[in-house]
């Protein structure tokens, strides 16, 4: 009984390709379960699972799991917008170097906040924010577009259309931006933590040359106002 | 709960309403990592753990060089200068007041693996006798003078030697800064001669010798030979008490990086800021002490895993410092790493809100290993 189902699972398990070629995909079978990080779900003794969690907890008892990434951690710590950040500030695979330029960043941040915040009078000590992720989200919220531009050729013409962008989207321009505006518009012997520092504060504050790009790019949206109607979707 | 990239803030939301050990801890009394006792001499057992304030203009005083460069940083951000009383500095200060000042001086070699505290020891024991009123000849970094020199010229003095005049006039305007006072009270006892028309007269204040070094800087390596001779000759007499403080002596007696303009490389005899070092570092004077630091960090040819004496100092400084009493500079106990996490959070330091809490800071134990280097470095972002 126990040969023919174990090499039947095996046969099933092995190098299994789908019948449509994606672009991004996996090469783990569709029965592999996602790796579970939250300690809190551990705790929880059995009577306070709901449903699904109950469900879960059984199945996880016979299928196989994917190999944890290596970013995955159960660390309290852990932010994985941070982490998708420092990915895309990684250049030919060099994590090491992205995530210490990320962590010196955070200090910068901190650094020049704390500093200002010892210096300034009793008053006006609430309203000085010294916390980086707080100041990195804020700044990451106030540089993401609500609307984009798509190129659509309607009788040989291509016209910007405006168009609304995805959650996605949006995070992904954000942080593109503000590390091209890093990596080009400073000075040769700037690093990369003292000019990332600076302009998240900047971003922070609505001001700054991302903010500036997002209120360009508002603006064209606004402008081509009427090709609006050539999006179908 | 997939990824939790998709949703962070909500995410978030999530795993915190699940409150298992989310509490935040509350805040510890200030009693518990800090005393107001700011005069070493009166840091005892009951001080242990507990960080002292030393007031900024002491600070840059008794220390315009040698303090580590992310505890500078600190002092600036947090607007004041906060050093942990230990166990070695204070096992340091027991050996210290006890001395024999007619013996000849006793040699402490303060060691211990990376980032356990050894130059913060030993400019805690700087301070101390710098209260004591001690002449403190404090040598920052003596790796320093056996790499990265750009100017080596040859001594004027000695045909086979090597002079820096760069790192020599910087020690010697850090020096002139942290001893005014002795500096007027101590006089030459011979004419120094340092080139067709400057000389120094005898009984002239050692004050001018630092003065011709300084503006002379082709001179200022043998005006550093000159300084460090007549404080070892007149410390016997017993007008003042002399402390040589030397951080990362291993150099003295390693290799160099450093080569001739004919691409031989230069050993480290042959620098004169090293050899009358050398002979400073030697215990044939009385009437002070000499507390040394080994370092891996800032060392040449060492093994990162290297801290004991024997594999640092190799056999020529072994021997060289032989008679010396080995100080050992450990991790944090679990009182210090409290004392040190509670100084963190009052001083804002730790920002990150999951910090806060039990999880946080076992998690940050857990990391650095109670190393103290290790938690500064954890603690910068968080």
């Amino acid at each position: 009984m126990a040969a023919p189902s174990a090499a039947g699972l095996a046969r099933r398990l092995r190098a299994w390709v789908p019948r449509l070629m994606q672009v991004r995909w996996s090469r783990y079978n569709p029965s592999y379960l996602e790796p579970e990080v939250n300690k809190e779900l551990y705790q929880k003794p059995l009577e306070e699972l709901t449903e699904e969690e109950r469900a879960q907890m059984e199945l996880k008892a016979v299928r196989p799991i994917k190999a944890a990434p290596p970013t995955l951690s159960s660390s309290v710590f852990r932010d994985p917008m941070i982490s998708k950040f420092t990915n895309m500030m990684m250049k030919d695979g060099n994590k090491v170097l992205a995530r210490s330029l990320m962590t010196q960043t955070l200090e910068a941040v901190k650094r020049k906040q704390l500093e200002k915040y010892h210096k300034a009078p009793e008053n006006e000590k609430e309203t000085i924010e010294c916390n980086p992720y707080v100041i990195f989200h804020q700044a990451l919220k106030n540089c993401q577009p609500i609307i984009g531009l798509s190129n659509i050729t309607k009788g040989g013409k291509t016209y910007q259309v405006p168009v609304p962008l995805k959650d996605n989207r949006r995070r992904f321009l954000a942080m593109k931006w503000l590390i091209t505006e890093c990596r080009e518009n400073k000075h040769r012997r700037t690093l990369m933590p003292e000019k990332l520092s600076q302009e998240l504060l900047l971003a922070f504050k609505n001001e700054g040359p991302v903010i500036k790009k997002k209120h360009v790019l508002h603006k064209m949206a606004e402008a081509n106002r009427a090709y609006a109607h050539f999006r179908w979707w | 709960l997939d990824h939790g990239y998709g949703l962070p803030t909500a995410a978030k939301e999530c795993l915190s309403s699940i409150a298992s050990q989310d509490v935040p801890t509350p805040q510890m009394p200030r009693a518990v990592f800090h005393t107001s006792e700011s005069d070493p001499a009166k840091h005892t057992e009951q001080h242990e753990g507990r960080h002292y304030n030393i007031p900024l203009e002491e600070v840059k005083a008794v220390f315009p060089h040698g303090l580590p460069y992310r505890f500078q940083q600190q002092i600036q951000t947090f607007n004041e200068a906060c050093v942990m009383v230990r166990r070695p500095a204070l096992e340091l200060f027991a050996y210290l007041r006890s001395t024999n000042f007619a013996h000849p001086a006793v040699r402490y070699v303060i060691y211990g693996e990376r980032g356990t505290g050894k130059t913060m020891t030993l400019c805690h024991v700087v301070h101390y006798c710098s209260r004591q009123g001690w002449l403190v000849l404090h040598i920052p970094d003596a790796h320093l003078w056996v790499k990265n020199c750009r100017e080596l010229l040859q001594s004027s003095y000695k045909k086979e030697r090597l002079d820096q005049p760069l790192q020599a006039s910087v020690w010697l305007k850090n020096f002139k800064t942290s001893n005014e006072r002795f500096l007027r009270e101590i006089k030459t006892q011979r004419k120094y001669v340092w080139g067709k028309r400057e000389s120094t007269e005898e009984g002239r204040p050692l004050g001018e010798v630092v003065e011709q070094g300084l503006a002379r800087v082709r001179t200022a390596s043998d005006a550093v030979g000159v300084v460090l001779r007549e404080i070892k000759q007149q410390s016997p007499r017993g007008s003042f008490r002399l402390l040589v403080a030397v951080d990362g002596v291993n150099a003295l007696w390693g290799r160099t990086t450093l080569r001739r303009e004919d691409k031989s490389p230069v050993s480290p005899e042959e620098l004169t800021l090293v050899h009358n070092l050398r002979k400073m570092v030697m215990n044939n004077w009385s009437g002070g002490a000499i507390v040394t630091t080994l370092s891996q960090t800032g060392s040449l040819f060492k093994p990162s895993s290297a801290y004991l004496p024997q594999e640092l100092l190799g056999k020529e400084g072994f021997d060289a410092l032989d008679p010396f009493v080995p100080v050992l500079v450990p991790n944090y106990s679990p009182r210090e790493f409290e004392s040190c996490y509670g100084y963190y959070l009052e001083r804002k330091w730790l920002q990150h809100e999951k910090a806060r809490t039990e999880d946080g800071k076992a998690e940050l134990q857990f990391l650095s290993g109670s190393n103290p280097w290790q938690l500064d470095r954890l603690a910068g972002p968080l």
